[in-house]
């Protein structure tokens, strides 16, 4: 491990501002893969999550400058994939091109151990919350896949507490209606 | 009809309850619905290699394009350093004129402005921009911009007595620039008195374009 990766998000981005383009480098490696997760399963596809985050993170070079708090550039850096992704899901309704887990379906590997029926029931998991709103969607992936807590994700989204429960709660409802007889 | 989770199930799934708090009759229904929990794929997610160079790639092209440098050129902060051969009866005039001013800044004080704003002054060499926000409950406040990097402690204002208002004045270069206050070290107030702009982030910056004959807010 370099110097540079022991640098704080603040002093990195401060670098970057002052001429050295290539400490954001730091920044590509250290974030690249912590919100892979949340663009996979917001887009159905790591082809798609690939394709987000690299934006992300040359638009957020490009808006350096009006990085307000370069030691909450993970949040900032959140902020605008989050956008990149919302703006993704709206395009493809746009073009009647729905998300669908059969992209490259980030859900349900290929397994050999015989766990089929723990598999179909990931398999259909992952359709139904392709079908969820992009909101409610959201806030199940936070919270069940990557393990935040309301709270967190309030701090992230800047949504309120209350609203993203409501949004949770009617998206445990619609799930259960789309996995009937799954469950 | 669409069959929904009862709302203790929804706590359930909140984590909120475990399956023994719940009422025997709802046991069943928290057992399904844990079922759907326990399928959820929470594998960690690694993109391929490929993606840090090209980021590095497209990040140093667009370091390098010209129109980005000469973007930065307009509105990057930069050191002025200002040399000044002057005679001595210069000194003691300009102190007689300061004083003067003070004295009639005093004897007709200028009310006080409904929100903040940038007071714009130009000087021969460089563009001095007046910030002034009313806040007669703060405790401390800055200006943070593409001036200083946004830098909460570049910039403080200082209070003018317990009128509320807040005052400094930064010489800022020849560029646009976009700023906002902060107001206790940690509350972002856009100037209330100049029109502001999205940051593409959902909050608010405010605008100011310098140019060698003076500033405004944009």
């Amino acid at each position: 491990m370099g110097l540079a990766e022991l640098a704080t998000d603040r002093e990195v981005v401060q670098a970057v501002l002052a001429g050295d383009v290539e400490q954001y480098a730091v920044l590509v490696r250290r974030y690249r893969d912590r919100f892979a997760r949340y663009a996979a399963r917001m887009l159905g596809s790591v082809d798609a999550a690939e394709d987000a985050v690299q934006d992300a993170l040359v638009r957020a070079f490009d808006q350096l400058a009006q990085c307000r708090e370069p030691d909450k550039f993970a949040g900032w850096l959140f902020l605008i994939l989050r956008n990149r992704c919302f703006a993704e899901r709206r395009r493809r309704a746009r073009e009647g091109r729905p998300l669908n887990a059969q992209d490259d379906a980030v859900a349900a590997p290929d397994r050999t151990d015989g766990r089929v029926e723990q598999r179909e029931r990931s398999g259909a998991l992952e359709q139904a919350l392709q079908k969820l709103t992009a909101e409610q969607r959201e806030v199940f992936v936070l919270k069940h896949m990557d393990g935040m807590a309301y709270e967190e994700i309030a701090a992230m989204t800047g949504a309120t507490v209350a609203s993203l429960k409501m949004r949770m709660h009617r998206a445990y409802d619609r799930l259960r209606e789309l996995l009937k007889g799954h469950l | 009809m669409t069959e929904t989770y009862h709302p203790l199930v929804k706590r359930l799934l909140d984590g909120e309850l475990s399956l023994n708090d719940l009422p025997t009759e709802l046991r069943a229904q928290g057992a399904e619905a844990l079922r759907l929990l326990g399928v959820v794929d929470r594998a960690p997610v690694s993109l391929p290699a490929r993606l840090d160079a090209r980021v590095m790639a497209e990040v140093r092209r667009r370091a390098h394009s010209p129109l980005r440098r000469a973007w930065r050129r307009l509105v990057d902060p930069r050191d002025v350093e200002l040399r000044l051969r002057v005679r001595p009866w210069v000194v003691v005039g300009g102190a007689l004129a300061a004083a003067a001013a003070l004295a009639l800044l005093v004897a007709r004080p200028a009310a006080p402005p409904a929100g903040g704003r940038a007071v714009l002054m130009a000087s021969r060499d460089s563009v001095y921009v007046r910030f002034i926000l009313y806040a007669p409950d703060a405790r401390q406040v800055s200006v943070a911009g593409t001036f200083n990097r946004w830098d909460r402690d570049a910039a403080p204002l200082v209070r003018q007595g317990a009128t509320g208002i807040w005052t400094t004045t930064v010489a800022l270069p020849v560029g646009q620039h976009q700023y906002a206050f902060v107001v206790d070290g940690a509350r972002w107030v856009a100037d209330p008195a100049a029109p502001g702009i999205d940051d593409g982030f959902g909050r608010r910056n405010s605008v100011v374009a310098v140019t060698a004959q003076g500033a405004r807010t944009l």
